[in-house]
């Protein structure tokens, strides 16, 4: 089991700092989530960790290798999968052609097996669409597998974009607000599979999230960002008590 | 195993290879193997003129090269306007080996196979070269690439001694195992010839599209954030789709320098480029059978044009050229209207015409 290490990172655009001086440990097996006010710097964090933004200064580490510089298509083979917070699929395809894109790389096949199509490419093929079914199932979907993405409803659009992460299956999975704009229904089922997530298939979870009492209530731990910097870290209950944090939130409210 | 797969009604999969089928049910694949046999054989029992034969056979070169923009500008989305120049690659391939060689030189009249796959290596490997750019270029920047790709091409074949100024180089007449290809058949025997070629990248193109390395143009062109955390390199895999459509063009190219028995730079100006990228608009960017759809449409426009203009000539003074200035004319006014009332193309209309005809006797 692999950590993704976050040591001092600045990121800055333009003289402003998005982020400052942050470090952060992703620890395997737990769900650590970030919180912070509208405009703290979540989304940033997740982009240098998925290779999106390379920070200004500081490194980020998964296991011994460094991978602030390095590109999205390279972090995601190294198994840091993301959802975007602002829906990011492919919308003129179907659920399952999102998802059987995101089995690229375990494809090995290659491009004349792949004209040919008979024998490998076809096996292959199949085998990967057992294992899109599966992620199709565990986030049940199965209503809108042939559905034109792009034609479903927001909340479905966002379960959408958690599967095909999870399609890559990846060792960490970092979820930029995946309940945001949820009526409670469609809320609960992300909490519950959130949570299955770390528990049926063992994969690592970062979460995004605005909503405190479900961060509360499923995080292992927790870090609070104020306009880019770190103003708190711990369980959910040492969160809870810290006074920069109190203040922080409740100087927004 | 489904019981029955001659007709959609209660054909369904039990495996997922069983999804993967081109063809869902036996009748459909019947037809389609009725209808290639059909294009096989009715040269046999309907002998055309060899000024019709010829014109097909232009249309299928073009099926071939647009099949090829449709994978770069259809699929991955990267507007080229210097697909001409690809496609005049592959026949300058067949007119350098011709310049080296000698016109009847054994490479050239018994190994036109292999001239036509190296035509379209040759494609190929000015793809990945054009191509570059869209490791750092988007839009319209990579588009203006491409032209002047197109330009830099005309300029070169027209500079160049060795390629006797873009004048006409012969190419000389092929063998068969029936001995030299004379004048009588050399239209019909190309025709078969372009043909196998056609099914043969009609049918790469179709299994691409169903493996990854199909999947993965779609991805950079619908979204190339998203395909890059997927794990695509989005830079390369544009880089992919010029060498592809490189590669149709070139083989394109080759074809067109053995049935016009020659290569001369007037077929791979900008103005080819642009016929091909309305055959591609008015076929249906994006889909497989637009890019056959597009040529044959373009094709039948152009010579009712041409009629046209030759039934006027009895009427209209000869110095009012009236073909030169219909032509682009009527060309740009289709454009323009596919794009308004018709952006996905005639493909679509098959799309709808399916469908249709697919709800008989009641799917499922
Ligand atoms: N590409 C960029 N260029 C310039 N500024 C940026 C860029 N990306 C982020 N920022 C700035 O960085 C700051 C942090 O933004 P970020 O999106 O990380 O916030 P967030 O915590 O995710 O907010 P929200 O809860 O609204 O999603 C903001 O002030 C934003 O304007
Ligand atoms: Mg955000």
């Amino acid at each position: 089991m692999t950590t993704l290490t976050v040591s001092d990172v600045t990121l800055t655009f333009g003289g402003l700092n998005a982020l400052t001086n942050v470090s952060m440990e992703i620890k395997p097996g737990l769900i650590t989530s970030i919180i912070g006010p509208n405009g703290a710097g979540k989304t940033s964090m997740l982009n240098c960790m998925s290779g999106f933004y390379h920070p200004t200064t500081g490194s980020i580490k998964f296991g011994d290798q460094d991978i602030s510089k390095a590109p999205p298509h390279f972090v995601s083979e190294l198994g840091i999968a993301r959802a975007f917070q602002n829906i990011e699929l492919f919308a003129g395809l179907s659920v399952l052609d999102n998802l059987l894109l995101a089995r690229h790389r375990h494809l090995n096949y290659n491009f004349f097996q792949a004209i040919i199509y008979y024998g490998k490419a076809s096996r292959v093929e199949a085998e990967n669409r057992a294992f899109v079914e599966d992620i199709i199932d565990f986030m049940e979907l199965e209503a809108y597998r042939h559905s034109v993405v792009g034609n479903l409803s927001y909340g479905v659009q966002k379960r959408v974009e958690v599967a095909r992460a999870l399609t890559l299956n990846p060792k960490i999975l970092l979820l930029d607000e995946p309940m945001a704009g949820m009526n409670v229904e469609e809320k609960e089922d992300m909490v519950r599979f959130t949570s299955d997530i770390l528990i049926d298939r063992g994969t690592t979870v970062v979460l995004i999230e605005h909503d405190l009492g479900v961060v509360m209530d499923i995080s292992d731990q927790i870090y609070v960002l104020d306009f880019g910097e770190m103003i708190g870290e711990g369980t959910p209950e040492e969160v809870a008590q810290n006074p920069a944090v109190i203040e922080a939130y409740i100087g927004e409210e | 195993m489904s019981t029955n797969r001659w007709l959609a009604t209660g054909n369904f999969f039990t495996s997922y290879k069983e999804e993967q089928r081109i063809y869902r049910t036996h009748l459909d694949r019947s037809i389609f193997i009725v209808f290639l046999a059909v294009l096989f054989i009715w040269p046999l029992f309907f002998p055309v003129k060899n000024s019709t034969m010829l014109v097909i056979d232009n249309v299928m070169i073009a099926m071939i090269a647009v099949l090829g923009l449709n994978i770069v500008t259809g699929f991955a989305g990267l507007i080229s306007i210097g697909h001409a120049a690809f496609v005049g690659i592959g026949a300058y391939a067949v007119g350098t080996a011709v310049t080296l060689l000698g016109k009847n030189h054994e490479l050239i009249v018994y190994g036109w196979p292999v001239m036509i796959l190296l035509g379209g290596m040759a494609g190929a490997a000015f793809g990945a070269l054009v191509g570059l750019p869209a490791l750092r270029l988007k839009h319209l920047y990579l588009a203006i690439a491409t032209l002047s790709f197109q330009i830099i091409f005309e300029w070169v074949i027209m500079l160049m001694s060795f390629f006797d100024q873009g004048q006409t180089i012969a190419v000389g007449r092929v063998y068969w195992f029936g001995g030299k290809v004379l004048r009588q058949q050399h239209y019909t025997f190309w025709y078969y010839a372009i043909l196998v070629f056609l099914i043969l990248c009609g049918f790469m193109v179709r299994n691409l599209l169903r493996t990854r390395h199909g999947r993965c143009l779609i991805a950079v062109r619908d979204n190339d954030r998203a395909a890059d955390a997927m794990g695509m390199h989005p830079g390369f895999t544009k880089v992919y789709a010029f060498i592809v459509a490189g590669l149709l063009a070139g083989i394109a190219g080759a074809l067109k320098a053995y049935l016009d028995r020659g290569v001369g730079i007037e077929s791979y100006t900008l103005h080819t480029s642009i016929e091909y990228l309305a055959m591609a608009i008015v076929g249906g960017l994006g889909t497989l059978n637009g890019s056959l759809w597009g040529p044959a449409a373009i094709q039948m426009l152009d010579l009712r044009v041409e009629e046209l203009a030759e039934l006027s000539g009895h009427y209209l003074p000869a110095e009012l050229n009236l073909a030169t200035a219909l032509r682009p004319l009527t060309f740009g006014l289709v454009i323009v209207l596919f794009l308004m009332f018709e952006p996905r193309g005639i493909a679509n209309w098959w799309r709808m015409f399916r469908s249709y005809t697919k709800l008989w006797p009641f799917r499922y």
